[in-house]
């Protein structure tokens, strides 16, 4: 755990006159796997989008890899070698499972006008492809049509697809919501192995069982406000986090 | 064949040329386009003018009318192509009817009299009409395809269907949806272009009303009726499309009617178009293939 992969300065977020993030605070360092948490509404999804570049902030910095990307457009950031999931599956759904990791492998290709014409279907690419699909255990649904696969299925697909872009900074948005047991356990093995390649997770938890077995690192949010940040030992430990998931004590006690 | 029916063979694939473009815009990149006319249009007239004012060739000018199209349609895409879905369809009928307002009030491209006496095509100092032409129009159809067929291969086509898919997902792996919307665009545009070219050198006489906003109309149903991005669904939903009104000409004015009734039952019964995803064609096609490939 050295320096940081991804800085997120000061940054605050309004929508309209509803402040979703307020001053957060954090650093992902390199190598490690970061859980933010926080109640319904906290702000998480928030600040993904802002890391990503689907919003832009309204103030403050987020520095990737020595770099400003606030206000950097989702395509360029990908670019940088940041790949993502999304909260609600998104898969190209007329498309194989195959085909959409290839989309994931064009990345390279697709600033540069001259290099979008050449063919995809070609054998190497499909191997590359196959390759990552085994990695996520899909390679066997290779040749399915993406929208026809159970959504445990398209959690995966959508982490190889994040992993063919993101080369160093993979953000996982509640990859395990949804899933069985097993899943579960499967999935959590799967993103050890991805942080043991070299690859810095910052992942959106609800399962605390998950969050606090998976992560290095937590850092709580609450009402857009970071009001925790340490090991996972420690926070469960933390007074404001019991209060903000379970409410003060002798707040509510008549209900 | 007479030539009435070589006539509508030869309209039917300008109509198939110009749709192929459409799918591109449509079923490629899942960009709705309700002013595809205004670019035939515009393919039309800049070929006319060339022919009539500037007195190039077809062959010379072709290589400008399609730049031209494609310039222009850049041009009305870089705006339109930032709304989305709705909004994206009104703008484009706008485009049409600003389009076809300039070809009918401006002068300079013959107001509502049109452009007459353009020439016909030259091929080896033979002009071509009747079966010529229709061979052209023919060749010129097969080369659509074949481009079409090879940009569904491409990765610019991969980050098309992605962006059809789901534009966020898209954008998350490194496709600039406003990029690549504008190069389907384009290249629908072009080809639209090159389909006008072919028209104003058939009909030799053109004028606004022939790239009205029902035109428009036409064309997308053909891309539907056929099965939006596939390759063959535009020729089919144009040849169907284009034969219909004449094989119901006993009808009259009833024809219509059945017209809007086929259109109808297919989006009620094959939303996919009839070359579509889970198509009753497409099924039976793949029931056959899988028997003989069983069969071997």
């Amino acid at each position: 755990m050295n320096e940081a992969l991804l800085a997120v300065q000061e940054v605050t977020k309004y929508f309209g006159g509803l402040k979703a993030l307020d001053q957060v605070n954090f650093e992902v360092n390199t190598g490690e796997i970061l859980g933010l948490i926080g109640p319904n509404g906290a702000g998480k999804t928030v600040c993904f989008n802002l890391i990503s570049g689907v919003y832009g902030a309204s103030s403050g910095r987020i520095v990737f890899n020595g770099r400003r990307t606030d206000g950097t457009a989702p395509h360029q950031v990908a670019k940088l070698g940041v790949g993502r999931t999304f909260q609600i599956v998104k898969p190209f759904a007329s498309l194989s499972v195959l085909e959409n990791v290839l989309v994931a492998r064009g990345i390279a290709r697709y600033p540069k006008l001259s290099k979008i014409w050449s063919s995809w279907k070609s054998r190497s690419e499909g191997q590359k492809g196959l390759k990552m699909l085994n990695r996520v255990g899909l390679a066997d649904l290779a040749h399915r049509k993406a929208g026809l696969l159970p959504l445990g299925n398209l959690r995966r697909l959508e982490i190889a697809r994040a992993l063919t872009v993101g080369t160093r900074l993979l953000l996982l948005d509640e990859s395990f919501s949804g899933l069985r047991h097993e899943e579960i356990t499967n999935l959590e093995t799967l993103i050890r192995g991805i942080r043991d390649d070299g690859i810095t997770v910052l992942l959106i938890e609800h399962n605390m069982r998950v969050a606090m077995g998976l992560c290095d690192r937590l850092v709580v949010l609450d009402h857009g406000h970071k009001i925790a940040e340490g090991p996972p030992g420690a926070i469960q430990q933390d007074e404001r986090v019991i209060a903000a998931y379970l409410g003060r004590k002798g707040t509510k006690d008549a209900a | 064949m007479n030539a009435y029916v070589i006539t509508i063979a030869t309209i039917i694939t300008i109509y198939a040329i110009v749709v192929c473009g459409l799918n591109v815009i449509v079923g490629f990149a899942g960009q709705i386009s309700l002013g595809h006319a205004a670019f035939f249009g515009i393919g039309a007239y800049s070929a006319a003018l060339l022919a009539t004012k500037a007195g190039l060739s077809f062959w010379a000018a072709l290589p400008l009318v399609i730049v031209i199209t494609a310039f222009i349609g850049l041009l009305l895409g870089l705006p339109s192509l930032r709304v989305k879905e709705d909004f994206l369809a009104i703008t484009t009928i706008g485009i049409n009817f600003i389009v076809e307002a300039i070809f009918l009030y401006v002068p300079f491209f013959g107001g509502a009299l049109g452009i007459g006496g353009i020439p016909r095509i030259m091929l080896f100092g033979v002009k071509l009409k009747g079966f010529g032409f229709f061979y052209l129009c023919l060749f010129f159809l097969l080369l659509v395809l074949i481009f079409c067929w090879w940009f569904t291969r491409s990765w610019g086509g991969l980050a098309c269907f992605a962006l059809r898919e789901d534009e966020s997902a898209a954008a998350s792996m490194g496709i600039s949806p406003v990029r690549f919307k504008l190069l389907a665009f384009v290249v629908g545009t072009a080809i639209a272009g090159l389909g006008g070219a072919l028209y104003a050198h058939y009909i030799r006489f053109i004028s606004a009303g022939d790239f009205s906003f029902s035109v428009s109309v036409l064309l997308l149903s053909m891309v539907v009726l056929g099965g939006m991005g596939t390759l063959w669904g535009p020729v089919l939903g144009a040849l169907i499309l284009g034969a219909l009104p004449e094989v119901f000409r006993p009808l009259v004015d009833y024809r219509y009617l059945f017209y809007m009734l086929l259109l109808l039952l297919m989006i009620r019964f094959q939303p996919g178009g009839l070359l579509g995803e889970g198509s009753l064609v497409r099924r039976r096609f793949t029931r056959t293939l899988h028997k003989q490939q069983d069969d071997i």
